[in-house]
């Protein structure tokens, strides 16, 4: 298929903005809650009732816009978006239309695809329903009702399912990176719709495009995208013309199906929201966003990779998340052996927070900066400072203190080296004799036993220099 | 009758409870109500229950301006607990979960609620006889309308039923009722006063405000309720401390303008001859009459009409019978349910508007008709920028007629739009009016005058109507 057409994506992603407030009024904006306990009259639509903006929902959306190199308008408005549904309760929702937040940002692929924004605006989200069938009624929780979102729309610059989840992914990853959202899908967090026609090869002019509303995971985004394609090219071939329609995804039956085609669009009747005032912002407003915002993956990566020497891989792996990469760099800023540290961290650190998903790391970067070096310094055993961070992570304590209980401390008793090793040999006199002889291996069996008998009181560097120069001795004898 | 400041007298020196004071008005009220249908809903229980509040209140010295004054609110300022209909079906037996700001305020002075009167229905009308509890009628001659759509609570100061009452002006709803019942109403600049509980018409247009006896009692309830609120974002701290503060300054070499637009054609003779003896004494006191013009005028009450229908379209889409308010029966689905509660709900000059206002916001006449109408309300903006930069206050009729009878022009839409001409723009720039009554037609029906200055100079405006109500023979209702 992929021979004849080109697929052309453009997104529209939704994200919940991490406000402890709505956006509209000071209700909790918590995600949950029982039904109708985050309410008032603002946002369930009472007569007489008037929404207030929340500031910091405003900020959270420039800062988005900044992170994603968008121009920020000087001078925002607010629209009203008027449709009939039960979930929103003043029958519009307040939105922006002609003067958003922010406007032509961009968002770079590993593809190398550069997915321009067309803008992030700031809005409200409506409440949920729940059809109960069994009683033929459908019931209104207003909790989520003014919700902040963010809408971010994208160019149709998307060519593939396998972009639209990396850009909504790394939007994820992003808006996470910022605080202004938690990137949760399975919590609605993250919504996007999905704007998507093919064009043959060459051509110049776009398709007819399907809209498929509302998907909720990286999974149901792909898949949808690649049913469309399908069913898209089905049609075009088949000497049809695909619709302009609105179509919804069945995640049980993996396809979409129509909600409603052209005719039948609703007319919004936007015009300018008279109860909230313009936002406007002065350079140093916007300088004073800016500077809140933290240093971004792509930077910390390079950064990384260039002076940390770290692989690509692992320093992708390292700045998936914010926590992680800041609690990287707090540890190499107490012990900078850059390699060190990122080894033990991915394979002790990450996969214990996968598999917890949890987001926490039970102990601070000094207690982990301490283990590293314990490590390298081998005060203990490579594999005693992986038990040391397992102990961490399951009971907690000081890694010195584990160590110690443990009894991992490795100390440099020569004494011990000596007596141990001289005796040995004596008694391995025979063995000794076949490794003089010429069996190599012999001398692996020596170091094995020692490590052994030894345990806790020397490093195998020592117990190894030890030995070298005892067997050296006896040969010479 | 009495005013405010004679009620508060009266009060302080104990010559009176506000518990007594509280009865005479509520019986009052009770007994000409059945003619005159002032109120929708008089709370006697809860009015005599603040009554008494409030005098305690006055007895440990720390009475207020309002403390204890028996005062009515319109159908369409929520009070928490009081059924608020705005004069619909649609909101028959609905009661506020929360106060409006401006109740708030006035509980904070103590103020009595005698009961929530009678309107035009969502505040759509200038007759207030669209009510859904039938309209009430003026008090100098009940067989006329009294104005709207504050048109109950400017009857029930004219009848003595309440000492002053709260109105909601949106494009004259204070002033034409104030004029038709040869009372004194205010429109307070644009946020000044909160709308937070104010059921929305136009939000952009909508400004509560006193009705009372006087300029001054204005002044005193402006000065209770005005102030910026947290709840809404378009009010304003507007740096008056004192309404009354500017009574008894006098007039004299203040330029007075007189847009020549508002005494042509379609104003009648009476009117315009009461208007202009006020404007005369004025001059007699040393104030200079300079005609003006506002050109855009002849665009006032199309391009009003396109905007508050506009907004009123998408405030009143909320009524869909889902949370609140009427629900029809047995609807099969949502569609449904919408369609027919608010097609049962809603009276038949609301559903106009906002048939006119949805048309005006569609896809393909937004640009003909609501940006229109917004491009001429930039223009009305500027011609009162100019006036105001050359003179200190406009002074105009306040509608074109008298009260006119009841069966009167009802039916015909566009000449009822076509009365407000007097007192939309005044909301379109967002400017403080004032209507005092000036004088009385041949048939003894009330003519106002209308004095209206620059944004946040309401203190002016209840100067000038003070300094003319002083010399002015008010002639009592007959009722």
């Amino acid at each position: 298929m992929s021979e004849i057409f080109d697929t052309v994506i453009g997104l529209e992603v939704h994200a919940e903005l991490l406000t402890n407030s709505k956006v509209f009024c000071t209700c909790s904006a918590e995600f949950g809650g029982d039904p109708n306990t985050h309410i008032c009259p603002a946002c369930t639509g009472q007569p007489g009732a008037l929404p207030v903006i929340n500031h910091r929902a405003v900020e959270f959306a420039v800062k988005a816009g900044l992170a994603f190199d968008c121009e920020i308008n000087r001078y925002s408005r607010f629209d009203r978006k008027n449709y009939f549904y039960p979930d929103l309760p003043k029958a519009y929702q307040i939105s922006q239309l002609d003067l958003p937040l922010c406007i032509n940002g961009k968002v770079e692929l590993s593809t190398g695809t550069v997915v321009r924004l067309n803008r992030i605006h700031l809005e409200e989200d409506a409440g949920k329903l729940t059809h109960d069938d069994y009683n033929g009624e459908s019931l209104a929780d207003y909790n989520r009702c003014s919700v902040p979102l963010i809408e971010i729309v994208t160019e149709p610059d998307i060519k593939s399912a396998e972009e639209a989840a990396e850009f909504v992914a790394k939007l994820g990853q992003y808006l996470k990176y910022l605080g202004v959202c938690d990137a949760k899908m399975q919590e609605g967090s993250i919504r996007a719709d999905v704007n998507i026609s093919l064009k043959r090869k060459g051509d110049e002019k776009l398709g007819e495009r399907a809209e498929i509303k509302n998907l909720n995971s990286m999974k149901a985004i792909t898949r949808a995208i690649k049913f469309e394609e399908e069913r898209q090219a089905e049609i075009i071939l088949s000497g049809g013309t695909v619709e302009q329609e609105t179509r919804r995804f069945d995640d049980n039956q993996g396809r979409t199906k129509p909600m409603r085609n052209k005719e039948n669009a609703n007319d919004y009747r936007y015009f300018p929201e008279p109860d909230i005032l313009a936002v406007t912002f002065t350079d140093e407003d916007i300088e004073k966003i800016r500077a809140t915002i933290p240093a971004l993956p792509k930077e910390r990566k390079e950064k990384y990779i260039n002076e940390y020497k770290i692989s690509e891989n692992d320093a992708e792996v390292l700045t998936s998340e914010k926590y992680i990469s800041d609690f990287f760099d707090d540890t190499v800023a107490i012990y900078p052996e850059y390699k060190n540290v990122a080894n033990l961290f991915l394979t002790e650190i990450m996969r214990r927070v996968k598999e917890t998903e949890s987001e926490e790391i039970p102990f601070s970067p000094e207690d982990f900066a301490e283990v590293v070096k314990m490590a390298d310094k081998n005060t203990v055993n490579r594999n005693d400072a992986k038990d040391i961070i397992r102990t961490m992570f399951e009971e907690g304590g000081k890694p010195m203190e584990i160590a110690k209980a443990k009894n991992y401390l490795v100390v440099e008793d020569n004494a011990a080296i000596a007596d141990f090793v001289e005796a040995m040999l004596d008694e391995k006199a025979e063995l000794l004799e076949q490794y003089f002889a010429g069996k190599q291996n012999i001398f692996g069996f020596f170091m094995g036993q020692a490590t052994k008998g030894l345990q806790g009181k020397a490093t195998p560097r020592s117990i190894k220099e030890y030995l070298e120069t005892a067997i050296e001795k006896r040969k010479n004898k | 009758m009495k005013t405010i400041k004679e009620l508060r007298g009266m009060l302080d020196k104990k010559e009176v409870s506000s518990v007594e004071l509280t009865k005479e008005y509520l019986d009052r009220a009770d007994s000409l109500n059945g003619e005159v249908n002032a109120y929708i809903t008089i709370s006697r229980d809860e009015a005599l229950d603040e009554a008494e509040r409030a005098d305690k209140k006055i007895a440990e010295g720390g009475a207020l301006p309002l403390t204890g004054i028996p005062l009515a609110v319109k159908d369409n300022i929520c009070i928490e607990g009081v059924r608020t209909t705005c004069a619909s079906k649609m909101l028959e037996n609905f009661k506020p979960i929360y106060n409006a700001t401006a109740i708030e305020k006035l509980n904070e002075q103590g103020a009595v609620y005698l009961g929530k009167t009678n309107m035009d229905e969502f505040a759509m009308g200038g007759s207030s006889q669209t009510s859904y509890f039938g309209g009430p009628k003026n008090p100098y001659d009940t067989e006329r309308v009294p104005g709207g759509s504050s048109g109950g609570s400017a009857a029930a100061v004219a009848a003595d039923m309440c000492a002053a009452a709260l109105g909601s002006d949106t494009g004259g709803s204070i002033r034409q009722p104030s004029s038709f019942c040869g009372v004194t109403g205010l429109k307070p600049t644009y946020g000044t006063v909160s709308r937070y509980g104010l059921i929305a018409f136009a939000s952009s247009l909508d400004q509560i405000g006193p009705i009372a006896n006087s300029a001054e009692d204005c002044g005193i309830i402006l000065n209770a309720i005005a102030g910026r609120d947290r709840h809404d974002q378009t009010s304003r701290d507007t740096g008056v401390s004192d309404y009354t503060s500017l009574i008894g300054e006098s007039v004299k070499g203040k330029k007075i303008a007189m847009p020549k637009e508002f005494f042509g054609e379609g104003i009648d003779d009476e009117v315009k001859e009461s208007v202009f003896a006020a404007a005369k004494f004025f001059e007699e006191n040393g104030a200079e009459l300079v005609e003006v013009s506002i050109p855009t005028l002849k665009y006032a009450v199309s391009s009003y009409y396109l905007l508050a229908c506009a907004e009123a379209s998408s405030n009143l889409a909320r009524y869909d019978g889902v949370k609140y308010g009427y629900r029809t029966e047995d609807a099969e689905s949502f569609d449904e349910l919408i369609k027919r509660s608010r097609y049962e709900g809603f009276g038949r000059e609301v559903k106009r508007r906002i048939l006119l206002g949805t048309y005006a916001l569609s896809s393909g006449y937004y640009d003909a008709y609501y940006k229109k109408a917004m491009a001429v309300r930039q223009q009305f903006i500027k011609e009162h920028k100019s006036i105001f930069e050359k003179c200190d206050v406009m002074l105009t009729p306040t509608a074109p007629t008298v009260a006119y009878k009841c069966d009167e022009n009802i039916d015909d839409p566009v000449k009822m739009y076509l009365a407000d001409i007097c007192t939309v723009t005044s909301n379109m720039v967002g400017i403080p009016t004032v209507s005092t009554p000036c004088g009385y037609d041949k048939n003894g029906m009330p003519i106002g005058v209308s004095i209206s200055a620059n944004h946040f100079e309401d203190a002016k405006v209840i100067q000038f109507a003070d300094c003319f109500e002083k010399q002015f023979s008010k002639q009592a209702a007959r009722i």
